[in-house]
């Protein structure tokens, strides 16, 4: 009975790995485009679940890393003329050290104080980024990124890109799940449903907050570096705090606590959007009214639905039986 | 038959020859329609800029087409919303460049999606006319992307030559740490050319709801004019709050109809260095800001022409190409001089746009009300 599921389990992955293969080449180039956009939101939004979703913590910064990320490949690649690696090496050791070192006093804070925390830390941001056109181009932002290029193989269509940035956000979700599985992640837990019980267990709060703090850091820069080389241009535009807001949609909207519920909510954010385009200007107030009903009608997310779905069927199928 | 009986035969054939040309010319396009892309943010932060250049274009397309299209054949404007996002503007020109296959690219309206989607016009030699002025340095490579609106350093160089009209040699400045920044950094070079001494600047935030103390730092250095260069009202309200009583002279970008309602009775005796003076067009411009009152019941500005022109250029280039030709040749029958509503420009020019300075107009405020002021800097 264990080895048919083994293999029912491994047909499916062999199915949706190749569904995952061949779709940038069933695809139209702007739906290819959308599907590197998911993956690079999926990365980004990884972080954001992590703190929402196991340590209860709203992070409206993400924006900021993001940015550093995009920013430090710009200036590394262009200014410089140093290899692409360059520009992601220095965005996350710059994100991660921030994140550490601001982190250290504001996650002391707790519930909408830290959240209005990360807020600020997001506007300051946003604020620097116009300010310093010095080293960020301020409103004309920095243009020319080169393509990524693997051994000679140039990443310049979305087709090629999609492989690159979806290995990229599997890994980072292997990363996430192996935290949230760890003792850390039972740590985590702890810490979220009771920090009261968490602390008496020895549970060092600050340092657990702050490790996951600078992991979703780590997420926001790579995912900032890999909008960089495939936008080959960024601006302060890309950087406000309502891109912050849009990463915290991600994990809402798919649920917070589950890995596959990012790269739904991921989905939901790039796609939605885009298909709502078409019925003309009230395509914003749409999208609004969408996500209204999601959060009341879904209040875990779109996964926790589905999963809440599931159960009825297998209890309605025992039932039955 | 004599000689003046065969001439007069000969001039009335020409004559009748003449007419059915000119008839022809005036007869609705039909047949297959070649598709023109355009991108505009007609919602979120640029929306004020995108909803005129949308109304522009569509009123182009009916334009073009009621006087026969290119050679016969009809144009469809398919035009995208990319919500003031580039990353949104990147897939909208993937889709029309890749998905419906349009011949060009007019738009976007804001200078972030303009060089995230000229990233691929340019790597596809796709023709692309921008609503921008051009950017970073990255986009003089881009010798298919035109621009429609002119670089900062030509509106920097229009408030110099009000200023210089005036005989004001104290300047005061008030920006905004956005397009104001932009401009300003091409300023302070020019400054010096018209012997402009700038006594004060001031920066304040983008979306700032208050800029009283900019403003009392540039009325206490005592200019002889100031200039606000700001996509807002407010620094226009501070200053007749604090009683600057100096002229001011506002950089296009303040110029909407949108921005002077909220500029409430400070919009008085403001200049500003533009291009489309709705209520007293040049002769040129005439015809279009007829035909756009006449279409929806409203005075167009400098963007809704910007996006008529660039309509225009790419119906010409498309003329003088033909319909089926390759991206190249598209691209080198825009690289040509054309008197447009907004300006005369010159897109084999460096700067892809090649405004002259002689194409501004001066506008005043008085009451609220636009005028258009006799001041014109020589070509």
């Amino acid at each position: 009975m264990a080895s048919l599921n083994l293999q029912r389990n491994l047909l499916w992955i062999a199915v949706a790995l190749a569904v995952w293969a061949a779709l940038p080449f069933l695809v139209p180039r702007n739906i290819a485009d959308l599907l590197v956009f998911t993956g690079i939101y999926t990365i980004a939004g990884l972080g954001i679940g992590l703190l929402l979703g196991h340590c209860g913590i709203v992070n409206l910064a993400q924006a900021t890393f993001y940015g550093l990320g995009a920013y430090a490949s710009a200036y590394c690649t262009v200014m410089m003329g140093w290899p692409s690696i360059t520009g992601f090496l220095v965005g996350a050791v710059i994100s991660m050290a921030l994140a550490y070192v601001i982190g250290r006093p504001i996650l002391r804070l707790t519930g909408y104080f830290l959240a209005l925390g990360t807020l600020a830390l997001s506007a300051i941001a946003s604020a620097l980024f116009f300010e310093w056109d010095w080293l960020t181009g301020g409103t004309l932002g920095i243009g020319g990124i080169p393509k990524l290029d693997l051994l000679g193989f140039v990443l310049d269509r979305p087709s090629r890109y999609y492989f690159f940035v979806w290995i990229v956000a599997f890994a980072c979700m292997w990363a996430a799940h192996n935290l949230v599985d760890s003792r850390s992640g039972l740590m985590l837990r702890a810490m979220r449903d009771s920090s009261t019980a968490a602390a008496a267990l020895s549970v060092d709060l600050q340092s657990l907050r702050t490790r996951v703090f600078v992991v979703c850091a780590l997420f926001g820069s790579l995912a900032g570096s890999l909008f960089a080389h495939h936008v080959s241009f960024v601006s302060t535009q890309s950087f406000t705090v309502d891109r912050s807001i849009t990463f915290l949609l991600i994990p809402v909207i798919g649920g917070a606590t589950s890995i596959p519920g990012i790269v739904v909510g991921a989905l939901f954010i790039t796609f939605l959007p885009e298909l709502l385009s078409k019925l003309g200007d009230v395509h914003q107030i749409l999208f609004g009214l969408a996500l209204v009903a999601v959060v009341v009608l879904m209040p875990d997310g779109l996964m926790g639905a589905w999963d809440r779905f599931r159960a009825r069927l297998v209890a309605r199928g025992g039932s039955d039986a | 038959m004599s000689l003046s009986k065969i001439a007069r035969f000969a001039t009335a054939l020409a004559g009748l020859t003449a007419l059915a040309v000119g008839a022809q010319a005036q007869t609705p396009a039909a047949g297959e329609p070649i598709k023109i892309g355009a991108i505009v943010s007609a919602t979120g932060a640029g929306a004020g800029l995108g909803i005129p250049e949308r109304n522009g274009l569509l009123l182009a397309e009916k334009d073009i087409n009621a006087k026969g299209g290119i050679k016969g054949r009809p144009i469809k404007m398919i035009i995208e919303d990319d919500a003031s996002n580039p990353d949104t503007a990147l897939s909208k020109a993937n889709e029309l460049i890749f998905g419906q296959k349009v011949v060009a690219l007019l738009g976007p309206s804001l200078t972030a999606s303009t060089v995230a989607v000229g990233g691929v016009t340019h790597a596809n030699k796709v023709p692309q006319i921008a609503f921008t002025g051009i950017g970073p340095a990255v986009e003089r490579e881009r010798k298919c992307v035109a621009h429609v609106l002119p670089p900062q350093r030509l509106n920097a160089q229009a408030l110099l030559e009000y200023a210089k009209s005036i005989r004001a040699t104290k300047v005061g400045v008030l920006h905004d740490a956005g397009y104001g920044n932009v401009v300003m950094a091409e300023l302070r070079p020019l400054a010096d050319k018209y012997g402009v001494k700038l006594v004060a600047v001031e920066k304040f935030e983008i979306g700032a709801t208050d800029t009283t103390t900019q403003a009392a730092k540039v009325k206490a250095a005592q200019p002889e004019a100031v200039f606000v260069i700001a996509t807002s009202a407010t620094p226009f309200r501070n200053v007749k709050q604090i009683q600057i009583t100096q002229p001011v002279i506002a950089a296009i970008g303040s110029s909407s109809y949108e921005y002077v309602n909220a500029m409430g009775t400070a919009a008085d005796n403001i200049a500003i260095p533009e291009f489309v003076v709705g209520e007293d067009p040049l002769p040129h411009q005439k015809a279009f800001v007829d035909l756009y009152k006449q279409a929806y019941n409203s005075t167009p500005k400098n963007y809704e022409a910007a996006a008529w022109d660039a309509a225009h250029i790419i119906a010409s280039a498309l003329n003088k190409a033909g319909a089926d030709a390759t991206n190249e040749k598209l691209c080198e029958a825009m690289k040509a001089p054309y008197s447009g509503v907004l300006a005369n420009y010159d897109f084999s020019a460096d700067d892809m746009t090649g405004i002259p300075i002689g194409s501004f107009v001066f506008s005043k405020l008085v009451g609220g009300k636009y005028t258009r002021t006799p001041f014109r800097v020589s070509q």
